[in-house]
C-alpha cells in the first residue's frame, strides 16, 4: 500500500512538473529585456529554482536519515539516509544542469567558480553522487554505514552555508526572489508558476523517497533471503 | 595480583550486519598466553583487532598496561608502549627489504637487536637484504611473525603480543622455533594472544579459550629469553619512516610529479606563455597547477601502505601513520619554482613558498578524505576522489592572491 502511496506521489508531482514547464514555456509573463541578456532563458527559472528546493528537501532527508544512523543506528535511518542521498543527487544535478544552460546564455559563461554559493551547490551534488556511488560499490554493513552516514553528517553543513551565501554573497548569481530583502519579489503570475513548480518537485521528492524504501526494503529482504539459502 | 596488561571489558562488536562479539570480557596477565580457537567466523580475528585497535566498538573498552586505548565512545589514545601485532595479513611493504622493515619496528620500539639469531632461526638470513616482493609467500609470513614478535624481544619489561594465525603458511621448522620464541619471551613476562587452529601452538598457551569457555593449562616449559637490545630514540619517526617509504620507492615521483609535469608539458602544449603576459592571472593559475596537481594526485605513502593492510598495522601501533608531506611540500616548491620560471619568467620566493604550502595542504585534505573510507571493504572502489573538487576554491583564491603580489 505505502508502495502503491509512492507512485502515486511520483506520478502527481510528474504531472505538476509537466504543468509547471508548459506554463513556463507558454503562459508565464516575460521579463523586461532590459533586465537580461536573454530573456527568454529566463524560463528555466521556473525549473531551476524549485530543483534547488526540493535538492535542499533532499539533503535535509539525508541529514536526518545519516544522523538517525550514526547515533541510533536506525534502519529506518539507513533508508532515509538513501533516499535522501538519491534524491538529493537527482534535483541537485536538475539543478546544476538548469543552471548552467541558464548561466551559459545569460551570463556568457555556464558556471562561476568565484560565487560561493554555486560552489557549496555543487558540492553538496558531487556529495550525493559519492554517496550513490560509493554506497554501491561496497558490501552493505555496519562499515559502510558509518561511513557514509558520516558524510552525510558532514556535508550537511553546505545546506546552511549555501543558504547563507545566498543573501550574504550576492557576486554574479542573482538573491533569492522569495523571502529575500527589499529588492527581491516577483509579479503574481510568476510566483504563481513558480510556487507550481516548488509544489510539483515537493510532491515529486515526497514519492521518490516513499519509492526508495520501499525499494531499499525490498533489496534488504532479497539480501536476508539469500543468506538463508547461503545456510548461514 | 599483577595488572592486566591486556584488558577488553564488556566488548561489543559489529562487523558487517552482524554482531560478532556482545559483551564480551578478557584479561591477560604478564607471563599469560591466551590460545583463541574455534571455527572459522566464531570471532577470533575480530578480538584480536579490537584489541590491536582496529576495529571500532559499539560498547565497552579495551586497555593496554592499565590505560584505556580505545573505547564504545569512539575514543582512541595511543597506546604507552609498542605491542606486537602480526594480523592474518602480512602488513608488508613489498618495496622494502626485509631488515628495512623489520628495523622500523624496532625504531617504533625505540630499542634495537641483532636481528642475525633470530632470522637464522628462521632460515631467512640470507634474504635480510632482500625486497619483500622477491620473497616467497612463506618466507614474508616469517618476516611477519619476526615483526611481531620483535617488540617483545627487545624489552625486559612485560608487553604485549597479538598474533592472527602465525603458523599460516609456516613450514614445520618455522613454527617449532615460533613456540619455542612463544615460551620463552612469555617466561620472562610478556602477554601473548594468538588466534589459531594449529593444534601445535596449543601447548603455547597457558589458557585455551574457544570464545564460549576458557581452560587453563600447566606449562613446563621454563626457557627465558634473553634481552640484548640497545636504545635506539628515533624523532619524528613517522616522518623519517614516509621519507624512507619514498626514497626506496620513488612513489611520489612516478605519481606526483609526473602528473604535475604532464600538467605543465600539456599545459605548454596549448599556449605560449609570452603570448599571455598581460593575463597575470592565467599566469599565476599556470604556475600554481603543478603544486595543486601534486596535493591532488595524493599521499604516496598512503598508496604504499595499501598494501597488505600495513596501514592497518600502522594504525594500530599509532594515530599518526607515516606521511609524505615532507615530500610533498619539497615537490610543491621545486615544481612551483620550474613553473615559475617558465609561465612568468621570474624567480618570487613568496609565490615558490605559496606553492610548496598548496602541495602540503591539499595532499593533507586528499590524504584525509582517503583515511575517512579506510574502514570499508572497498577503499579503493569507493569514489572518494568526487570530493576534491572542494578544493578547487581555495586554490583559486590562492592565484587570486598571488597574482596580484
Amino acid at each position: 500500500m505505502r508502495g502503491k502511496s509512492g507512485d502515486m506521489y511520483l506520478l502527481a508531482g510528474f504531472s505538476g512538473l509537466m504543468i509547471t514547464l508548459y506554463l513556463a514555456f507558454n503562459w508565464a509573463p516575460s521579463v523586461d529585456i532590459n533586465a537580461f541578456q536573454s530573456p527568454e532563458a529566463q524560463r528555466i527559472f521556473y525549473w531551476h529554482v524549485p530543483a534547488a528546493w526540493a535538492a535542499f528537501i533532499a539533503f535535509t532527508v539525508l541529514f536526518i536519515g545519516s544522523a538517525l544512523w550514526f547515533f541510533k543506528r536506525s534502519p529506518l535511518g539507513w533508508k532515509l539516509h538513501i533516499a535522501g542521498s538519491e534524491a538529493g543527487l537527482a534535483c541537485g544535478l536538475m539543478a546544476v544542469w538548469s543552471g548552467c544552460v541558464w548561466g551559459a546564455a545569460e551570463w556568457g559563461t555556464p558556471w562561476d567558480w568565484e560565487d560561493f554559493r554555486l560552489n557549496t551547490f555543487g558540492l553538496l551534488t558531487l556529495l550525493a553522487l559519492f554517496l550513490v556511488l560509493g554506497r554501491k560499490s561496497q558490501p552493505d554493513g555496519v562499515e559502510s554505514r558509518d561511513t557514509f552516514s558520516t558524510f552525510g553528517l558532514y556535508g550537511f553543513v553546505l545546506v546552511p552555508i549555501t543558504y547563507i551565501a545566498t543573501r550574504i554573497w550576492v557576486i554574479r548569481h542573482p538573491g533569492p526572489v522569495i523571502a529575500g530583502d527589499e529588492n527581491s519579489s516577483i509579479s503574481g503570475d510568476m510566483a504563481l508558476v513558480l510556487m507550481i513548480g516548488a509544489l510539483s518537485f515537493t510532491v515529486l521528492i515526497i514519492g521518490h523517497i516513499m519509492t526508495s524504501i520501499e525499494i531499499t526494503k525490498f533489496e534488504q529482504r532479497i539480501d536476508r533471503l539469500q543468506k538463508e539459502l547461503d545456510g548461514e | 595480583m599483577a595488572d592486566p596488561i591486556l584488558e577488553l571489558d564488556k566488548v561489543t562488536v559489529r562487523r558487517g550486519m552482524g554482531v560478532v562479539l556482545q559483551d564480551f570480557s578478557l584479561h591477560i596477565k604478564s607471563g599469560e598466553c591466551v590460545i583463541l580457537h574455534g571455527k572459522n567466523g566464531a570471532g577470533k580475528s575480530t578480538i584480536l583487532e579490537t584489541a590491536a585497535r582496529l576495529l571500532p566498538m559499539e560498547s565497552g573498552a579495551v586497555s593496554h598496561h592499565g590505560s584505556l586505548v580505545c573505547d564504545g565512545q569512539g575514543r582512541r589514545l595511543n597506546p604507552n608502549s609498542p605491542f606486537g601485532l602480526t594480523l592474518q595479513s602480512n602488513c608488508l611493504v613489498a618495496s622494502q627489504t626485509v631488515d628495512q622493515h623489520l628495523a622500523n619496528v624496532m625504531a617504533l620500539c625505540a630499542k634495537s637487536i641483532d636481528l642475525k639469531p633470530i632470522l637464522s632461526a628462521f632460515k631467512i638470513a640470507n634474504r635480510r637484504n632482500d625486497k619483500i616482493a622477491h620473497l616467497s609467500g612463506g618466507q614474508q609470513r616469517k618476516v611477519a611473525v619476526i615483526a611481531g614478535l620483535i617488540p617483545a624481544m627487545v624489552e625486559s619489561q612485560p608487553r604485549l603480543v597479538l598474533l592472527d594465525e602465525p603458523d599460516s603458511g609456516l613450514d614445520d621448522s618455522a613454527i617449532e622455533v615460533l613456540i619455542q620464541s612463544i615460551h620463552e619471551l612469555r617466561n620472562i613476562g610478556h602477554c601473548f594472544m594468538i588466534a589459531t587452529h594449529d593444534s601445535r601452538l596449543f601447548e603455547c598457551g597457558t589458557s585455551l579459550n574457544d570464545l564460549s569457555s576458557e581452560k587453563t593449562q600447566e606449562i613446563t616449559n621454563s626457557d627465558r629469553w634473553t634481552v640484548e637490545s640497545k636504545p635506539n630514540p628515533v624523532s619524528l619517526l613517522k616522518t623519517k619512516i614516509g621519507w624512507k617509504y619514498n626514497s626506496t620507492t620513488l612513489v611520489s615521483i612516478q605519481r606526483n610529479w609526473l602528473a604535475a609535469l604532464l600538467v605543465m608539458g600539456g599545459l605548454l602544449s596549448i599556449v605560449d606563455p609570452l603570448t599571455l603576459s598581460d593575463e597575470t592571472m592565467i599566469l599565476m593559475g599556470f604556475t600554481l597547477a603543478p603544486a595543486f596537481t601534486v596535493g591532488l594526485v595524493g599521499d604516496a605513502v598512503f598508496k604504499i601502505l595499501s598494501e597488505q593492510r600495513s596501514i592497518d598495522w600502522w594504525r594500530a601501533q599509532h594515530n599518526l601513520v607515516p606521511n609524505s608531506y615532507l615530500e610533498s611540500f619539497i615537490s610543491g616548491i621545486i615544481l612551483t619554482g620550474i613553473s615559475s620560471q617558465i609561465f612568468i619568467q621570474s624567480v618570487d620566493y613568496r609565490i615558490i613558498a605559496i606553492g610548496g604550502l598548496i602541495a602540503l595542504a591539499t595532499t593533507a585534505c586528499v590524504r584525509f578524505l582517503q583515511l575517512s573510507t579506510i574502514r570499508l571493504a572497498r577503499s579503493n572502489a569507493v569514489f572518494i576522489r568526487l570530493l576534491t573538487p572542494i578544493l578547487i576554491l581555495p586554490w583559486s583564491l590562492m592565484v587570486d592572491y598571488c597574482a596580484k603580489l
